[in-house]
């Protein structure tokens, strides 16, 4: 009997070993081809989670909203304090409603002088964040719209009040959004009031830094961080966050999107930037470094003379 | 006409499958999107760890492969190198498995530790040479830290929940040879 299973053993174990060997290579060829052809697998990628989690959809939404409910719940305990918190929080909000009624009035009578038109194509699509990417080293969330949707790669995200990231991998039902403080994002941003240019590097970090800064110096913490719109990928003004200055003296940007709860997202249209053909013949020299879309450039020169 | 003996055995193979699913689905949930500090643990390495070294039979190298190929792609990760790294080390297991049914479970837990580190060297090594970028050394030391602290729980919940035992001395199979 022991010996009958011994010579089973001898006959299939090299056969295994083979096979397992086997498995291994193919395994090593598909992280090599991975690195040489990153687009098509990524692309295979792509479509592998359009469709499989999908079909955890039934119970990713429910099971979220449960627990964000039970999370609620727990927070009853401190109803009071938050309430009279709330109170407060919202006497001084309507102050700032005020505020902005006014300026909103004044903005439009501007405007209207000016017979200055906004960029019609600035809508957006919704959607609903259907999983995160599972990974601590990635930051990205995957949304309900896609292809179908015309969605596009490149177009930015925002949870209605600040930029949360961009678009990037679509497939026919789901997108993925790289969130900014993943560490492949880079975002190029305004610092307001100063005008300073910079780029908002991920790393991982709830804060991203801030780098790239001409002039440190005139950048205080506080200050509204927007998107610049330089290299045509973002619309310009998207409200980012605000300026802190960490323990270690870096510039980083606290985030205006609630990174805590992203459930909803919108993404904004955007079309594709224009490409000014034969900029020597109209110009005459090319600049070096890219040129700032019109709206904005425009808004600087108006307000040189007001300086001066 | 099914024996329960091999019923036994696709039953823990399923289980293994689908606890893989599960792990994959509460890593996916979108409950917080913040960049964490003390990234979690690898549940998924320590259960096919611990089950390769408990009952290599239940968790082939099929099953190892195709779940840590699909956790790949889906994370986000390179695909098929941390498939590799897994399958090398489940095998490493396997082949030694009724060596390693006796020995006691700090041992176990020790070695276990050191093939992980073993995993998370190789990996970062191959990353580098293919220059890919990657996450920060602190944050998947981090993750290598919380992993190690997880085995002892994949263990014991392996074991209470699911029943999963060591061969113990002298138990046969269901053809009544010895294992």
């Amino acid at each position: 009997m022991a010996r009958d299973r011994n010579d089973e053993i001898d006959f299939s174990a090299p056969v295994r070993r083979v096979l397992i060997v086997l498995t291994a290579l193919l395994l090593f060829a598909v992280f090599l081809l991975w690195r040489i052809d990153s687009p098509r697998v990524e692309r295979f990628r792509t479509a592998l989670v359009d469709t499989v989690v999908p079909s955890f959809d039934w119970a990713l939404v429910p099971v979220t909203t449960i627990v964000d409910m039970v999370e609620g719940f727990q927070s009853y305990a401190r109803i009071y304090e938050q309430n009279q918190q709330l109170r407060r929080e919202l006497q001084q909000m309507k102050a700032w409603k005020e505020a902005a009624v006014q300026l909103e009035q004044q903005n439009a009578k501007l405007l209207a002088q000016n017979k200055l038109r906004l960029d019609p194509k600035l809508t957006s699509v919704s959607g609903v964040v259907l999983a995160d990417s599972g990974s601590p080293f990635r930051q990205s969330v995957l949304l309900n719209v896609g292809r179908r949707d015309g969605v596009v790669e490149g177009w930015a995200t925002t949870d209605g009040l600040g930029l949360v990231g961009r678009i990037a991998g679509v497939g026919e039902t789901t997108s993925r959004v790289i969130l900014l403080t993943d560490s492949s994002s880079r975002i190029p941003v305004t610092v307001q009031p100063s005008g300073q240019r910079g780029m908002l590097v991920g790393d991982n970090s709830a804060a991203p830094p801030l780098e790239f800064i001409e002039a440190p110096d005139e950048v205080r913490p506080g200050d509204r961080v927007v998107s610049s719109g330089d290299g045509g990928v973002f619309p310009a003004g998207l409200l980012v966050g605000q300026v802190a200055q960490g323990p270690d003296r870096r510039l980083r940007v606290i985030l205006s999107a609630d990174y805590t709860r992203l459930d909803y997202l919108r993404v904004l249209r955007s079309r594709p930037a224009e490409r000014i053909e034969e900029s020597d013949a109209l110009v005459g020299t090319v600049h070096d470094g890219p040129q700032p879309p019109a709206p904005a450039s425009g808004a600087e020169t108006a307000e040189a003379p007001g300086d001066g | 006409m099914v024996d329960p003996v091999s019923a036994n055995r696709v039953g823990y193979r399923l289980m293994f499958l689908g606890l893989a699913a599960a792990v994959f689905f509460l890593r996916i949930l979108p409950l917080s999107t913040e960049p964490v500090a003390w990234p979690g643990p690898d549940i998924l390495l320590c259960l096919a760890l611990a089950w390769v070294l408990r009952r290599p039979e239940f968790v082939p190298a099929a099953s190892i492969v195709a779940v840590f190929l699909l956790e790949d792609l889906l994370l986000m990760r390179p695909p098929g190198l941390w498939a590799l790294l897994a399958l090398l080390a489940t095998e490493f297991l396997r082949d030694r498995a009724v060596v390693l049914r006796d020995i006691p479970f700090l041992v176990e837990w020790l070695m276990v530790s050191a093939l992980m580190a073993g995993m998370l060297l190789a990996n970062r090594l191959m990353l580098e040479i293919a220059m890919v970028p990657q996450a920060g050394l602190g944050l998947s030391l981090a993750q290598y830290l919380s992993t190690v602290a997880a085995y002892p729980l994949v263990v014991l919940v392996s074991h209470s929940v699911f029943g999963l035992r060591k061969v113990a001395p002298g138990e046969v199979d269901e053809l009544g040879h010895r294992i």
